[in-house]
């Protein structure tokens, strides 16, 4: 087609405007698939406040007739869920604590300073992103059986006490800050640490929100090590206590819905903070 | 400051690093390449033989084919939908920074949740779904016994499509509007400017997608394990599942390490071949 004519018809320039039918098409697709999203998880609700009866009957229920809230308190007493929580409160809790510890400091270094040996170095945490969990697991197994760590604290929180994503992450935002900073501090006498601990960190702290949620709903979430590094009920974590209490009492899919509701309460408070940088979060982390 | 304190500076900051890569990565994997050439227990040397019965193992080369498919079913319907979803929204859409947020939330919710809920869901019993489906005079399906494996892939696909999403609308904004608006005064309708703009610049992402996701699914273990315990039969022991079975219940360690080993060399290409992707990617732009 010849420019010309195209360029005659003005509204070609804003075609789009032209079809509505094709956007409303386009939003009609968004909200149904979003519903599929959503409605499972709204589910979990109704699920979790039904009675016995409910559950066991063969209709459907949209909204339990009599909503029990007691489901909540009831599966306290069903199985030690309050230990399960804290299991898991303490396991993402130390990680992520560690994560902020170490994850900056290492990304400072790899960020500003200058030393032999850097590259190898850098490379070497790098690569540790292309080692499947699974090859790691059973030598560390063996050894934490050894020290007699499993169904222990450490056990379940050392294998992740920082990572290569979130040393990449942080070296990627100290990356831009001036060295003239740095160098302004350093005529001022401050030491090396001092630098990082007074000048570099305080710049972070959008950077470290955002690794700390990441880092704990994450682990708050992890299924397979705490699977394999705990056998014994009392140390074992929300999302294994929970699908463990499902295979025990399988028919009581009220008080497992409610199980998933209190496991799904961080993941949600979560959602809340972070909902305007999820998606950069998300980018940042996924894509480099 | 001199360079030879300012390297010690930078190697003692480094030292935790150091003491948690080397004795949790590097030492497990060594150790993996070795104890994959011993028996189950890691007293005889045998060699090569664990991956010689590895790959005339029914049950490994069966996990290894069906992950194959889940692979597949998962990359192919996943980045349909991922993409489809990240082009509607890179429009400018009222609402659309809630609906990405939204799509996003199965991606951050456990797999405990997902598995177990999915399972209440697609009971043949007390599931909704065919509750549903009655209502509206549609036979049931027993979905989890007649296509277990095909049931896996839509429920990661469900679980995973706003992450896909959001990779790809990275690589949209990646995309300049000038095309766009040069080809709409050309009179290129949206279908065209989708298969000539839009799908042939995006050729970096979709492969990038494809071997993050292809990478995600070959270590996929705890989605069939919570939903279907890996049956019926072992219609759904994918590679992850069938390498803990030998390394948990067989208790034979030095075959696990094998099978663990050869995980390793496939992601190991994978992961390089993303690499040469993300550089020549690198170099286009």
């Amino acid at each position: 087609m010849p420019p010309t004519s195209s360029l005659l018809r003005d509204s070609s320039i804003d075609r789009d405007r032209l079809f509505p039918g094709d956007r409303l098409a386009a939003y009609a697709l968004l909200v149904i698939l979003a519903l599929v999203t959503v409605v499972p998880l709204l589910y979990m609700i109704v699920l979790a406040l039904q009675s016995d009866a409910e559950v066991l009957s063969g209709d459907p229920v949209l909204w339990p007739a009599d909503p029990q809230w007691g489901n909540f308190t009831r599966l306290f007493d069903a199985a030690p869920f309050g230990r399960f929580f804290l299991n898991s409160f303490v396991m993402a809790g130390a990680i992520t604590i560690a994560h902020l510890v170490f994850d900056p400091l290492i990304g400072y270094v790899f960020a500003k300073m200058e030393f032999p040996g850097k590259r190898i170095a850098f490379v070497a945490v790098l690569s540790t992103l292309m080692v499947p969990f699974f090859v790691r697991m059973l030598p560390i197994y063996a050894i934490f059986s050894n020290l007699g760590w499993i169904d222990s604290y450490q056990g379940l929180i050392v294998p992740f006490l920082m990572d290569a994503y979130g040393i990449f992450l942080m070296r990627q935002f100290i990356r831009p800050l001036p060295n003239e900073l740095i160098e302004a501090a350093r005529v001022d006498g401050a030491s090396e640490f001092g630098i990082y601990l007074r000048v570099i960190l305080p710049q972070l702290k959008p950077a470290l929100a955002v690794l700390s949620l990441f880092t704990f709903v994450f682990q708050w979430n992890e299924f397979l090590w705490p699977l394999i590094a705990t056998s014994r009920t009392e140390m074992r974590t929300l999302p294994i206590g929970l699908t463990l209490f499902n295979q025990e009492y399988f028919t009581q899919w009220n008080l497992t819905a409610a199980g998933a509701l209190i496991l799904f309460l961080p993941t949600a408070l979560f959602f809340v903070i972070t909902q305007k940088f999820l998606v950069e979060g998300i980018t940042l982390s996924g894509l480099k | 400051m001199n360079r030879r304190r300012q390297a010690a500076t930078a190697w003692l900051f480094l030292s935790p690093a150091v003491i948690f890569f080397v004795l949790l990565f590097f030492l497990p994997i060594g150790n993996q390449l070795l104890t994959g050439l011993y028996d189950a227990d890691g007293v005889n040397f045998v060699g090569l033989d664990n991956f010689t019965r590895a790959l005339g193992d029914p049950e490994v080369v069966h996990s290894f084919l069906i992950t194959l498919g889940y692979a597949a079913g998962t990359l192919v319907v996943g980045t349909a939908v991922g993409l489809g979803l990240a082009v509607i929204l890179n429009q400018a859409i009222p609402g659309r920074t809630l609906f990405r947020s939204v799509l996003l939330i199965p991606y951050l919710t456990s797999v405990s949740i997902i598995g177990l809920l999915w399972r209440n869901i697609l009971d043949p019993q007390v599931g909704i779904l065919n509750r549903l489906l009655d209502q509206f005079g549609l036979p049931g399906q027993t979905w989890l016994s007649t296509h277990p494996l095909a049931t896996i892939v839509g429920i990661t696909v469900w679980s995973s499509a706003g992450y896909t999403m959001v990779l790809f609308l990275a690589g949209l904004q990646g995309i300049p509007g000038l095309y766009y608006e040069a080809a709409r005064i050309d009179g290129a309708g949206p279908w065209r400017r989708f298969f000539s703009i839009t799908l042939p610049l995006l050729t970096p992402t979709t492969l990038f997608v494809s071997i993050i996701g292809l990478i995600s699914t070959l270590q996929q273990f705890a989605l069939p394990y919570i939903v279907t315990g890996g049956g019926p039969g072992n219609a759904t022991s994918l590679y992850a599942h069938r390498l803990f079975l030998v390394a948990f219940n067989d208790n034979d360690f030095g075959y696990a390490s094998a099978l663990s080993v050869l995980l390793l060399l496939v992601v190991l290409v994978l992961s390089l071949v993303q690499l040469k992707i993300g550089d020549r990617a690198d170099a286009a732009h």
